[in-house]
C-alpha cells in the first residue's frame, strides 16, 4: 500500500475518523434504543459520507480558493475527486430504495421532468435487464471497464491528470481514459471501444470532452439504463472554485432515445486521495452466483415451453 | 484505542455491499431467504472486487457448514479502517442478512453481532423492509 502510515499515524487516522462517523453511528444505535430495526445502517452509504478516497470538505473547512490555473492559464483540475452521485450507479432517475439497493437522487437535469427520454424498445430492455436473471449480463460484473459515462459515477474516486496537450483520468478498476487535446479527429467509424474515443478542449474554464465510437456493451448502471453504440456524449467540467466541480454529460444517442438528454453531477477534489487496487479478476466470486440465478431461470423457462 | 476507534469507525459500513458492488446485489442476493446464524470466523479475505469473512456455523444436526459473508472489496474495507489483522480466525459471531438465491452458504449481511456485544451495521441497504419489494 502506497503512503503506509506508521503505527502512531494509523492509530490516530483511526480516531479522527471515528469522530468525523460519529454521528452517523449515534444514529443507528438511538434508532434501536427505541426499540426500532437498527439493524440496517439506514441510507448511509459510502457516497453519503463521500465514498472514501481522503478526506473531503469538512462543513467549517475554509472556503476553497479561486479555480486553480495552470502556467498556460487554464484552469488545473488536476487532482483526486469524488463524484457526489446520489446512487447514479444505481440509476439515472430519482427511484426509492429498494432491497439492498439505495435510494437514487436523480441526476438528469434535461428533460425538465428529470426522466431518461427512452425509446420503447430501450425501456423494455432496461426493465427486463432490471431482473435476477439478468444480473449476470451487466459486463461490469465480468470485470469489464465501467464505460462512458458510468466511469465517472461508480462510487469509487478517481485521479484527473492534467500533462500538457492532455487531460487523463484514472480510475481504481485498473482503467483509464485519455484525452487529448490537440485538435485531432475522431478515430474512424469502424473502430470501437470500452471507453470510446474522447477528444477535449477548451471553452472558457470549461473543459469540453466529445466521445464517439463506443462499443455499445456497457450498462450505465447496475439496473441497466441503456447506452447504444451509436452515443455520441459531450461532457462539460466547469471548475467553480479551487476544489469543485459541475461535471455534465449531454448523450445523444437516436438509437435508444427519442431526444439528447444530460446529466449533472458535482465533484468534489480529496485532499489527501489515493487511488488503490482493484484487481477485478482476482476473486469474482459472486459472477458464480449470478450465473446460477441466470441457469435456473433459463431452465425453468425451458420447461414450461 | 485503536480497536475501539476501529469499531466506532466502520459501524454504519462494515459491508457497504450495494456501495461498492461491481454488479446487482439484488439480483444476487433473496429478500425471501433472511438469516440468522451464530458461529466463529475461520477466514477473512482482503480480495477484489469484494472482500468475504468466512464463518464455520454448527447446525442441528451437529454437521458444520462454512457460510461466505460477503463485504466490500479490499480499497473500501480499508478506507473504512479495517486492516488484516482485525478479524482473526477463531472470533465469534452472530450475523444477520439474506442468502444467496442460488441456495449457497453465502449471504450479504445486514449486522454482526461480537461475543461482547458489539454491534456492527451493515449499511448495505437503505431499504425498511426486504419483503416489501415481492
Amino acid at each position: 500500500m502506497r503512503n503506509s502510515m506508521s503505527k502512531h499515524n494509523a492509530m490516530i487516522f483511526h480516531f479522527i475518523l471515528a469522530l468525523l462517523l460519529m454521528p452517523l453511528v449515534v444514529a443507528p444505535l438511538s434508532a434501536q434504543g427505541r426499540g426500532g430495526q437498527g439493524g440496517r445502517g439506514g441510507q448511509g452509504g459510502a457516497e453519503g459520507r463521500g465514498g472514501g478516497g481522503g478526506r473531503g470538505q469538512a462543513a467549517n473547512a475554509p472556503k476553497p480558493g479561486p479555480i486553480r490555473r495552470t502556467p498556460d492559464g487554464k484552469p488545473d483540475l488536476s487532482g483526486f475527486y469524488q463524484a457526489n452521485a446520489g446512487g447514479a450507479n444505481y440509476g439515472l432517475e430519482q427511484k426509492a430504495g429498494e432491497f439492498l439497493t439505495p435510494t437514487t437522487r436523480g441526476v438528469v437535469v434535461d428533460p425538465t421532468d428529470r426522466m431518461l427520454p427512452y425509446q420503447d424498445w430501450s425501456r423494455k430492455e432496461r426493465l427486463d435487464r432490471d431482473t435476477p436473471q439478468r444480473g449476470y449480463d451487466d459486463p461490469t460484473a465480468h470485470c469489464f471497464v465501467a464505460g462512458v459515462p458510468r466511469s465517472m459515477y461508480t462510487p469509487s474516486p478517481y485521479q484527473i491528470l492534467q500533462p500538457p496537450g492532455y487531460v487523463v483520468l484514472l480510475f481504481e478498476r485498473m482503467s483509464w481514459r485519455q484525452i487529448p487535446l490537440d485538435g485531432r479527429q475522431h478515430l474512424p467509424d469502424n473502430v470501437r471501444l470500452w471507453q470510446g474515443d474522447s477528444i477535449g478542449h477548451w471553452e472558457g474554464d470549461t473543459l469540453v470532452v466529445d466521445t464517439k465510437n463506443l462499443n455499445g456493451k456497457p450498462w450505465m448502471n447496475e439496473v441497466g439504463d441503456v447506452l447504444s453504440h451509436a452515443a455520441h456524449i459531450v461532457e462539460r467540467f466547469t471548475p467553480t472554485d479551487a476544489d469543485n466541480i459541475i461535471y455534465r454529460a449531454t448523450v445523444t444517442d437516436p438509437i435508444a432515445y427519442t431526444r439528447p438528454w444530460t446529466i449533472e453531477i458535482p465533484l468534489t477534489r480529496q485532499a489527501d486521495g489515493e487511488i488503490l487496487e482493484v484487481a477485478c479478476h482476482e476473486d469474482n466470486g459472486d459472477l458464480h452466483h449470478l450465473k446460477d440465478v441466470r441457469d435456473e431461470y433459463r431452465a425453468a423457462q425451458k420447461k414450461e415451453k | 484505542m485503536k480497536r475501539f476507534c476501529l469499531i466506532l469507525a466502520v459501524t454504519g459500513s462494515l459491508f457497504a455491499g450495494s456501495v461498492f458492488a461491481h454488479h446487482s446485489f439484488t439480483a444476487e442476493y433473496d429478500p425471501k431467504k433472511p438469516v440468522k446464524m451464530s458461529g466463529k470466523v475461520t477466514e477473512m479475505k482482503w480480495s477484489n472486487p469484494h472482500g468475504w469473512i468466512y464463518v464455520d456455523v454448527v447446525g442441528a444436526d451437529g454437521k458444520v457448514t462454512n457460510w461466505a459473508l460477503e463485504t466490500s472489496g479490499a480499497n473500501g474495507l480499508y478506507r473504512r479502517g479495517w486492516r488484516k489483522e482485525d478479524m482473526p480466525a477463531g472470533t465469534e459471531v452472530l450475523f444477520e442478512g439474506w442468502q444467496a438465491r442460488n441456495g449457497k452458504p453465502a449471504a450479504n449481511i445486514s449486522t454482526i453481532t461480537f461475543k461482547d456485544g458489539r454491534r456492527l451495521f451493515a449499511g448495505t441497504s437503505n431499504s425498511a423492509d426486504p419483503s416489501s419489494k415481492q
